[in-house]
């Protein structure tokens, strides 16, 4: 039985806003999920309502098999930590951890040991009568946390807590926050707008664009078989090459260049004569002449250090680029492909490549993804 | 301590940025200055008047130059005289303890009040809170001498003429407080601190006061401070409700002796007037003094992110 399930959860402000179009999905015990997805995609809103903070519009949620739509937020046994972490000024650290504590009126002596071993599990124990005021960033949000699991919930909230960390620090974070889950092994739904946040914390993650889940799996299944564009595009950095092609025969026409499909292109046999956008992840591109290839201009390359990130040109249109032209006219278009980039591919750092260079990738055509392109899904 | 003290005035000083970078001149810096000392001169001359005369004989107080002083020293004097029934009147000492009460219950229970309503505005949304807080603004417009013969009449009908609650009550009702309260805690009080806090398990009582009221304070002061001074300065409303001389506040009381010195020419009730004067306005200058550290970060907290 799921811990969290959400059945064609719908919100609708009375502005006419519609913050989420029948969301359905389901935390299991002791999983860690999450949602994931741009800003204004109703994934905070979702989450506040799990919590009570937030009517329904319709749809229902359960806590195990019981349904909590109506139940006050003190009564559903969760604990939450806030973007901001949301401490409470005026208290010191053992007091903000303890709040919980106290209003289920916890003797005073369970009360403190418990607030220690918390404060101890997360390494605050030294911090106990400092106020949030007096703490860093990284001190803030493990009393946040702290005061989560120290009432020991049913279920786990967090929305985006590690936004206003550093960047280091957030690395580090996200492990301690695993560490844990692992320990307490409660059922977690965590909110991000990170994708790398999702894609290293989540068990399983859900992508939502527009109030509507695109796609709920594991990390490796979301990038390795994205189930539309928005998935495919939305996960990864730099993100998928998406472009429009045609498919003529056994080839992939990408502007002025065939890709021979071979097996690849069985998948493809309804699309033939027509058009369709291909994906390429850019670490599926690497510098070589045999096989299928493509030939691209560079027009920047960025050294990480462990890898090279190549952005080039091809003349294939990179999808969303007849949008472009609609809005802004065929010549303006025209322009800003000149310039700009239409792709990017992830390089060994030793690769010779200049910007304004011509460089030839080999292709792995096993590794294409396919989208319709007129509904966006994938075609497998 | 005072080391930190220390930093932080010298922060202060490195935070001064020369007039210059605000896109000004040094000439109207010094013509703007010019203009704001003049400005606190003419506010400050009516209290150096009432310092100076308080020190005064009648006669020395018409006939001696007004700021500056004049023998015989009599503030000693006219202070005891303070204290006593001069002319059948009543006691300044009696007026200025009314006063007293007045403000306290009054300006504290408008700031209780305040606190409970700005509070409920800010954060709960009900049917007709619109409508109801847009009426509370709208009292704010309208000045008590226009409804002080309506409220005489109502005051009769309920019997609160010569009743110490006819002065206290109305001045629990704040619409400026209620404003600046909801104001206060829809910028400075995070709506996640009580979404936390309703997680956490509190009721709703308990986080209004343990975790906003707290946090309300500087606010609070605020509007203690507006509050207070409003109903210690009050002079229309008592006027109204009290025929008793033994209820008047220290406004209505010195009302009525300047009424009996300018017609009766009675003796010596001239330097009460002005020590009377002074002695009213003193807690309130201490009052502010003693707030004025809240008032100001009342007026500027939750106007900037921390």
């Amino acid at each position: 039985m799921s811990a969290i399930s959400l059945e064609n959860l719908t919100k609708v402000f009375s502005t006419g806003v519609t913050a989420l179009a029948g969301l359905s999905l389901d935390v299991n015990d002791g999983e860690f999920a999450v949602l994931v997805g741009p800003s204004g995609c109703g994934k905070t809103t979702a989450l506040r309502m799990v919590a009570g903070l937030e009517t329904i519009t319709s749809g229902t949620i359960r806590f195990g098999d019981q349904v909590i739509n109506g139940v006050s937020p003190r009564q559903r046994d969760i604990a939450m930590v806030f973007q901001n972490y949301a401490l409470y000024p005026h208290l010191t650290v053992a007091e903000n951890i303890g709040f919980a504590l106290t209003n289920k009126k916890i003797p005073k002596g369970e009360r403190d040991r418990r607030v220690r071993a918390t404060a101890a599990t997360l390494g605050i124990a030294g911090l106990l009568n400092r106020r949030p005021a007096q703490l860093s960033g990284g001190q803030r949000q493990r009393v946040a946390m702290g005061r989560a699991i120290v009432r020991e919930p049913s279920v786990f909230l967090m929305d985006e807590p590690l936004s206003n960390l550093d960047a280091k620090l957030r690395v580090q974070m996200r492990s301690e926050i695993l560490r844990v889950h692992q320990s307490i092994g409660t059922a977690t739904l965590y909110v991000t707008h990170d994708q790398v946040e999702a894609m290293t914390m989540g068990d399983r993650v859900a992508v939502l664009h527009n109030g509507v889940v695109q796609q709920y799996a594991p990390p490796r299944e979301l990038y390795r078989r994205p189930a539309n564009l928005f998935v495919a595009e939305f996960i990864g950095s730099p993100e998928m090459n998406v472009y429009e092609a045609s498919v003529s025969d056994d080839d992939l026409v990408l502007g002025s260049q065939r890709l021979p499909l071979g097996t690849a292109g069985t998948v493809l046999a309804p699309y033939r004569g027509r058009k369709v956008l291909a994906g390429i992840r850019p670490e599926d591109l690497e510098l070589g002449e045999a096989g299928a290839t493509l030939t691209a201009d560079v027009r920047v390359v960025e050294v990480l250090g462990d890898e090279l990130h190549v952005f080039f040109s091809i003349d294939a249109p990179a999808a969303g680029a007849s949008t472009l032209a609609a809005t802004v006219g065929e010549a303006e278009a025209g322009l800003l492909a000149g310039y700009a980039h239409n792709g990017a591919a992830r390089l060994d750092p030793r690769a010779g490549v200049r910007p304004g260079g011509r460089v030839t990738f080999r292709v792995d055509t096993e590794r294409l993804h396919f989208f319709d392109p007129d509904t966006g899904i994938a075609i497998r | 301590m005072n080391e930190s003290r220390r930093l932080e005035r010298l922060a202060e000083r490195d935070a001064v940025i020369p007039v210059e970078l605000y896109g000004l001149k040094r000439g109207t810096v010094t013509v703007l200055t010019a203009c704001c000392v003049l400005f606190a001169v003419f506010t400050l001359i009516p209290l150096a008047w009432v310092i100076i005369n308080s020190t005064k004989t009648q006669a020395n107080i018409f006939q001696s130059f007004g700021f500056w002083f004049a023998s015989p020293f009599e503030f000693f004097h006219t202070f005891a005289n303070l204290f006593r029934d001069v002319d059948g009147d009543g006691t300044y000492s009696n007026w200025f303890l009314n006063t007293v009460l007045y403000a306290a219950v009054g300006g504290g229970g408008a700031t209780v009040l305040s606190a409970l309503g700005g509070y409920g505005f800010a954060r709960y949304r009900f049917t007709g809170s619109q409508l109801l807080f847009g009426a509370v603004i709208a009292g704010l417009l309208v000045p008590v001498t226009l409804v002080a013969v309506p409220l005489y009449l109502v005051y009769a009908k309920v019997h609160l003429i010569n009743s110490i609650w006819g002065m206290i009550l109305p001045s629990m009702v704040s619409p400026i407080g209620l404003y600046l309260m909801r104001t206060y805690v829809t910028l400075s009080i995070p709506r996640e601190l009580t979404d936390a806090a309703r997680i956490d398990g509190a009721g709703e009582l308990r986080i209004f006061f343990k975790i906003a009221l707290p946090l309300m304070v500087p606010g609070l002061m605020t509007v203690l401070l507006l509050s207070v001074v409003a109903t210690w300065n009050n002079y229309i409303l008592p006027l109204i409700i009290f025929s008793n001389n033994n209820l008047y506040p220290a406004t209505v009381g010195l009302g009525l002796w300047s009424q009996h010195a300018t017609t009766s020419g009675d003796a010596n009730l001239y330097p009460l007037l002005v020590l009377g004067g002074l002695v009213t306005i003193i807690p309130m200058i201490a009052l502010f003094a003693l707030l004025s550290r809240y008032w100001r970060s009342g007026l500027l907290l939750g106007s900037v992110a921390n």
